[in-house]
């Protein structure tokens, strides 16, 4: 008899037990079921010791659970972390949303007043002729209360006492019988002032508010105003400044006649001044959208951030222009970078100029414009077609001032070239 | 009650002691890995005697090396590899009882007394009749059965494969069945056990076919039944024969009650393919081997229960014959 079995033929108790325990190696365990299958006193046995260790399984485990019967679920202490989970949960949730709509405002740049109008609006103009002059809206991103608040002036040209840029004017007075989609008849182009520091730039006040262009234009006017507005409100800078230039060049240019009685000396920042003439009135719409947009997407702007931005050089920027996906920022050291994506990365640019950075803008000249206004904008160059020519093109470029007062010009950023 | 005397010699038990290398001594940082993992000397064991047997169980059983291998000594890897597939603290624990350690003893009646009485209850489904089998067994395991002049424990025969309540629960089993086996020799078995040995009898069969197509039939059953491997006889027995339920066999052999399911339905669409196979093997075409796969089962004279029964696992006859 071997060892290993009983009864004879049978398979010992430890090795049915072993099998039914899954304790047992391969080939043995194949020699047990082999004679399982057979022996039918087997297979009664080890059913027999396995419904014995089910129903005694229950009974082992019951006082276990009569054991953990006070500590219920509810009074289990990994429980307080739920509560715990969901606020920090809510705390984070509540930062990023926070964090997201404090980098969309900032990066938004907004659109500041540099500079004021200086004669902006001719007194000579007569009082039927509804003037309004058309300056970059403040972008929507919170400013000091300070800013805001000169924002709100209805201020409608003040001239500043102090040297104030030029202004390309746009009087909206259309020659009898014009029509109405053609309404810029006549562009000023005033000489720009040494350009101002941001400081300075903030302590101007605003040539023209978009609160002060509303009462100027009839409701359906200001209403679509409003409606550009909020659309730039969403949108993020990049397509802000692609939507600008697309509306200026498609709506504004074509209809800039450069005032050859304007000089426009170098480096002067542009704004326009849009005066409706009386049938405007008649077409309030179709008459103040041009001017409208005018107003918003001139190019000729200084910009400055809605909030101090931190520069790689670790300085806060103190005066910032962007134009299309470009965006040049100088820091309180004079230092200038250049950011290609937004604001992104910065690319720290060589310096090309003397004295120290103060102030960067982007600028815009016309190409193409009516001989009447050979030098149109900014002194730059005036060579335009004639009336039948082709249409009026727009070419953007930056200029750099240092502290003094001298100019440099450069359309892409990294190359500078005195002005 | 005095416990067996140091009964525990391998000669006596018919467990050999020490049939290995005479000369293996047990690795010390194993020993001493495993004496501080099974708690021996809560109940009184030495670590000398705890040494001393797992170095009888090891040699008793080769380390779990091959015999060819037993001339030279295990590897402290390999008694290693040994001793933690086994439940050293069970073994201990059945050995110091089987010597009979009276502190060994407190501790095993304090630990497996009361289960070992539900077993028997839950095993007879009779609270008496478990008490019963429960208190012989516990006469047993104390040495009260005396062969040749000597005591002997049952529990000598444990060698910690699988646990102890699980051998005790087996044996518990056996000493059931057997004493079922003996007593009830004469009737059918209960049904109430779900142990039914025997075939109910069939009605004598009024045959409908031919009698050589039923004879090819019932030879293409029997090859067919007898070429199944061992573990698709198990499900055909344990399901047909024993009545099992799906979720019975599924625990016995620690798989998923689908999985039995599964391979016993693959099973019986082997059986027939390879039945129908035979018949056309043996000149039947496809439409007649499909008509006799229809025939009465009363018409045929299969025992499945004989057929399995025949088809005797070679391993244990090989046992039985050595």
């Amino acid at each position: 008899m071997s060892a290993t079995s009983q009864h004879g033929f049978h398979p010992d108790a430890e090795s049915l037990s072993a099998f039914s325990e899954q304790a047992l190696q391969e080939r043995e365990r194949a020699d047990v079921l082999a004679h399982l299958a057979v022996c039918a006193r087997c297979r009664q046995v080890v059913a027999l010791a396995r419904e014995a260790a089910d129903a005694d399984a229950p009974a082992a485990t019951a006082p276990t659970r009569k054991a953990t019967e006070p500590n219920a679920w509810w009074k289990q202490w990994r429980l307080v972390w739920v509560p715990a989970a969901v606020a920090v949960a809510f705390a984070v949730t509540t930062i990023s949303v926070y964090i997201e709509q404090a980098d969309r405002h900032g990066s938004n740049i907004k659109v500041a007043e540099q500079h004021t109008t200086q004669g902006t609006v001719p007194s000579s103009t007569p009082a039927p002729t509804e003037q309004a002059e058309a300056v970059p809206p403040a972008s929507p991103a919170p400013a000091s209360p300070a800013h805001a608040a000169k924002h709100a002036q209805p201020a409608v040209a003040k001239p500043l006492p102090a040297p104030a840029p030029p202004v390309v004017t746009a009087q909206m007075s259309p020659e009898p019988g014009a029509l109405a989609p053609e309404p810029m008849d006549q562009v000023e182009v005033t000489p720009e002032a040494p350009p101002l520091s941001h400081a300075e730039a903030q302590q101007a006040p605003p040539e023209v508010t978009a609160g002060a262009m509303r009462p100027a234009y009839s409701q359906p006017a200001a209403g679509a105003w409003e409606a550009k507005q909020k659309q730039v409100e969403q949108q993020r800078q990049a397509e802000v400044d692609t939507l600008r230039m697309r509306h200026f060049k498609a709506k504004a240019a074509p209809a800039v006649v450069p005032d050859a009685n304007q000089s426009a000396p170098a480096g002067a920042t542009e704004s326009v001044t849009v005066t409706a003439a009386p049938p405007l009135e008649t077409h309030p719409v179709a008459l103040a959208e041009p001017a409208l947009m005018l107003g918003i997407k001139s190019p000729g702007t200084a910009t400055t951030p809605a909030r101090p931005m931190l520069l790689p050089s670790g300085l806060a920027a103190v005066s910032i222009a962007s134009g299309g996906h470009f965006l040049l920022a100088i820091d309180k050291a004079g230092a200038l970078f250049l950011s290609e994506d937004r604001g992104v990365t910065w690319e720290r640019i060589a310096r090309q100029w003397t004295g120290r950075a103060v102030a960067v803008r982007q600028k815009a000249r016309v190409h193409g414009a009516s001989p009447a206004a050979p030098a149109a904008q900014n002194g730059t160059t005036g060579s335009s077609s004639a009336d039948a020519g082709p249409a009026p093109s727009l070419t953007e470029f930056f200029e750099l001032s240092n502290d003094e007062n001298h100019t440099w010009v450069s359309t892409d950023g990294r190359t500078w070239t005195p002005k | 009650m005095a416990p067996t005397e140091s009964v525990a010699s391998a000669a006596v038990t018919g467990i050999p002691n020490g049939t290995g290398a005479p000369d293996c001594v047990l690795d010390p940082a194993l020993a001493d890995e495993l004496w501080r993992g099974c708690d021996a000397a809560s109940w009184g064991l030495t670590r000398e005697e705890f040494e001393q047997i797992l170095l009888d169980a090891g040699t008793a059983q080769n380390f779990g090396l091959a015999e060819a291998s037993n001339v030279t000594p295990a590897t402290a890897k390999q008694q290693a590899a040994f001793f933690r597939g086994l439940c050293v603290a069970d073994l201990a624990l059945a050995r110091a009882c089987s010597r009979g350690n009276e502190r060994a003893w407190e501790h095993f009646i304090a630990v497996y007394r009361q289960p070992l009485t539900r077993a028997a209850i839950a095993i007879t489904r009779s609270e008496t009749l478990g008490r019963d089998l429960a208190d012989q067994l516990y006469a047993e395991l104390y040495g009260l059965n005396v062969r040749d002049g000597q005591r002997r424990c049952p529990l000598l025969s444990y060698r910690g494969r699988g646990s102890l309540m699980g051998w005790l629960r087996t044996v518990l089993a056996q000493r059931h069945v057997d004493h079922y086996r003996r007593t009830r020799r004469e009737e059918p078995l209960t049904q109430s056990n779900g142990i039914d040995e025997f075939d109910p009898p069939a009605p004598d069969p009024l045959p409908q076919m031919p009698a050589r197509e039923l004879s090819l039939l019932e030879r293409a059953i029997e090859q067919a039944v007898s070429a199944r491997q061992a573990e698709e006889r198990y499900f055909l027995a344990a399901y047909y024969l024993d009545g099992r339920t799906l979720l019975e066999i599924a625990r016995v052999l620690g798989v998923h009650e689908a999985t039995v399911s599964r391979r016993l339905h693959r099973t019986e669409k082997e059986i027939r393919k390879q039945i129908l196979k035979d018949l056309e093997r043996h000149g039947m075409s496809r439409r007649q081997a499909d008509e006799l796969m229809g025939a009465d089962a009363r018409d045929l004279e299969v025992n499945l229960k004989k057929l399995l029964q025949n088809s005797q696992s070679e391993a244990f006859q090989e046992q039985a014959a050595s």
